[in-house]
């Protein structure tokens, strides 16, 4: 079956005993040594060589540590995806919060690196800054409102 | 001795006093909000008492819902713990006209030395070399005047505060009316009190800290120090002792300046010292004098108190209680001795690639390390939710090996046996520092992480290696061999549901 994390496709297949895996056109034979549901640890033997692995899923997301190592892949469809500070043109929380103060009202013009709000989260302080120079069209928040992670703050046009 | 305690205070460090008062023999009552309400410190202590709301000022810093709680529960003493209401003398008063015993300082060496400002002068009568600034000042335009006098970079920090929250570094003058600004509301926000002092920035400098221990009857000692330089944000990530740079000469001298600032204000119960420390200044004036200067006192216990327990033998927690109950410290500065080295380092649920900014979510695994002379103080279990009220610090990782260049082999090994998934953690930036040149070195100043990230060579080695194949293959691996399995988690009430006792069908003891 073919699986696909953030950008990256790989086939994988049972091929008797032991799985088969076909990633940018490199064949890896791969096989399970051991593996528990129950902590998501997993012994595989990779091109022969040993790969102990954790991993968890949550959703789309897949975290995994090998190594000491942790990445976080993200199971897509295929195209191109990615958590980022602006949406079209829109700014947007990077993480879960409340507004402390907004500094401007729509129709302001703003320069670049201009502080138009700042959010609060864990006691810290965080400015939501323009990203180029501009005039605010819409507002979606105001003081003291709780905002999601990925929730549009604001939107400044070019 | 006390019957039972109060822990005014929330994860890793409720668990820490409770296990302390369970060896006393002493019972526990744990307060807690409303996200906290499946927390381990709750499931651990024998009562718990709910405050209210999410909100800190709703829940863990609000004095009369605590102290009403301590009554109710028939308490006789509140350990504060660090943070919240820890450094608040208002409540340490508040806790002692309700009749209780606060377990820290009197209410006077905590007003004393909880004032930046205050303190600074107490000390400088004292004799303690103290940072060059002002305190009082009020206005932008006195902030600007001082700040020109002093010279750029300046520090503006609350003069209530800690941990550095309402601090800000100002460069030029042009980012100064912003920065008093937004130090003011965090100052406000953090602490209630809004009141700010400038000094001197020293860019280079080293975060040096000695732990002091005193009772109620006037035995007052030092416990040496911790180098607490690799911060990020002004807040500390990896602590050790001993610090690499200080000669015994030093220490000596520190040693007895930290004594004699906290006997400036009759100090007992657990505090510590914060110096400043110029390895530059020290080395032109050949490591004596000058090279030093106090910066702040915490009167209370450290976040990374762990490490002074390894390495001077003492449980610092269960002495806090003891010597809040009135008994005499019976060890004196001679009976301590330095012990091997220890580091801790503070697993964040924040994304260093990310400006260290919080990450929250629900924890889908978190597995701490194992093995000989290795810590893990930590306030979460696989399933629990890391939210966005509270600091982000999931766990202190702690080790203790017989020399320094062991430990780091120590520290480096257990972090890579640490699982954390749900959250973005910095262990792996932690990894990054710890096999960094200038950390096995000793060279690294309070502001190296910021440096080091703006010429990025650290981000290089943290950068997430999202295509490794093996990651992939084991990602894709997992989503077809787990498929199913972690959705049918066992829903039962049954203790045992394989109880052969309990089947009803084609079940028999004997064959007879």
């Amino acid at each position: 079956m073919k699986i696909t994390f953030d950008v990256q496709s790989l086939e994988i297949n049972p091929s008797g005993e032991e799985y088969v895996a076909v990633v940018d056109g490199q064949t890896v034979r791969v096989q399970i040594l051991r593996a528990d549901a129950g902590t998501g640890r997993m012994e595989l033997s990779i091109d022969g060589q040993r790969v102990v692995a954790h991993v968890s899923s949550d959703m789309a997301k897949r975290w995994v540590t090998i190594n000491g190592q942790t990445v976080m892949l993200t199971k897509t469809s295929g195209a191109k995806r990615g958590v980022r500070h602006d949406y079209a043109g829109g700014l947007i929380a990077p993480m879960p919060g409340q507004v402390r103060s907004v500094s401007v009202a729509v129709g302001d013009i703003v320069k670049k690196g201009q502080t138009l709000l700042t959010m609060e989260a864990m006691k810290m302080e965080i400015r939501i800054q323009a990203l180029n120079d501009g005039k605010v069209t819409a507002l979606h928040v105001q003081q003291g409102q709780t905002v999601e992670r990925e929730q549009i703050l604001i939107e400044v046009e070019e | 001795m006390f019957s039972k305690i109060l822990i005014a205070n929330r994860g890793e460090i409720a668990i820490r006093i409770i296990r302390a008062c369970r060896e006393l023999g002493v019972r526990t009552v744990a307060v807690y909000s409303e996200a906290d309400k499946n927390s381990l410190h709750v499931q651990l202590a024998d009562e718990s008492i709910l405050l209210g709301d999410a909100a800190p000022r709703e829940s863990y810093l609000n004095v009369d819902k605590i102290i009403s709680a301590a009554i109710h529960s028939h308490a006789d003493a509140i350990h504060p713990g660090y943070g919240f209401l820890s450094e608040n003398a208002s409540f340490a008063h508040a806790v002692e006209s309700a009749g209780l015993v606060f377990i820290g300082p009197s209410v006077d060496s905590i007003r004393a030395m909880g004032d930046k400002a205050e303190s600074k002068i107490k000390m400088k009568a004292a004799g303690v070399p103290t940072v060059p600034g002002f305190e009082g000042l009020e206005s932008d335009e006195e902030f600007r005047k001082a700040a020109h006098e002093i010279g750029y970079p300046v520090l503006i920090k609350a003069s209530a505060g800690g941990g550095g929250k309402g601090m800000r570094v100002v460069n030029a003058e042009n980012e100064l009316s912003e920065a008093i600004e937004s130090a003011r509301r965090e100052a406000l926000n953090s602490f209630g009190d809004e009141r700010l002092l400038i000094e001197k920035y020293l860019a280079n400098a080293h975060h040096i800290e000695f732990q002091v221990f005193g009772d109620k009857h006037g035995n007052l000692i030092h416990l040496f120090e911790r180098e607490c330089s690799v911060q990020r944000r002004h807040q500390k990530i990896i602590e050790e002792t001993p610090s690499p740079l200080l000669t015994p000469k030093l220490r000596e001298e520190m040693g007895a300046a930290a004594v004699n600032a906290a006997k400036a204000v009759n100090y007992f119960n657990a505090g510590t010292i914060e110096f400043i420390f110029d390895p530059i200044l020290s080395t032109l004036r050949q490591g004596s004098g000058q090279a030093f200067f106090f910066l702040e006192m915490n009167t209370r216990l450290q976040v990374e108190h762990p490490i002074t327990e390894l390495v001077a033998g003492i449980d610092l927690v269960q002495w806090q209680i003891r010597v809040a109950a009135g008994e005499k410290f019976p060890f004196t500065q001679s009976d301590f001795t330095q012990r091997g080295h220890a580091i801790e380092c503070r697993v964040y649920a924040e994304d260093p690639a990310n400006g260290f900014l919080p990450s929250t979510g629900k924890l889908l695994q978190f597995i701490e390390p194992q093995g000989p002379n290795i810590r893990v103080d930590s306030g979460f279990k696989t399933d629990s939710e890391v939210t966005h009220f509270y600091d982000p610090l999931l766990a202190k990782l702690i080790i203790h090996a017989e020399n320094r260049e062991s430990a780091i082999q120590r520290m480096q090994t257990a972090l890579s046996e640490f699982i954390v998934h749900g959250v973005v953690t910095n262990i792996d930036f932690m990894q990054a520092v710890l096999k960094h040149e200038d950390f096995a070195k000793g060279k690294v100043s309070t502001r190296w992480v910021e440096k080091t990230l703006e010429s990025n060579s650290l981000l290089l080695d943290v950068k997430r290696q999202a295509s490794s194949l093996q990651g992939l293959i084991s990602a894709a691996l997992a989503d077809v061999i787990f498929a199913g399995a972690k959705s049918q988690p066992a829903i039962s009430n049954e203790t045992d549901p394989f109880n052969p006792w309990k089947q009803t069908r084609n079940f028999r003891v004997s064959d007879k």
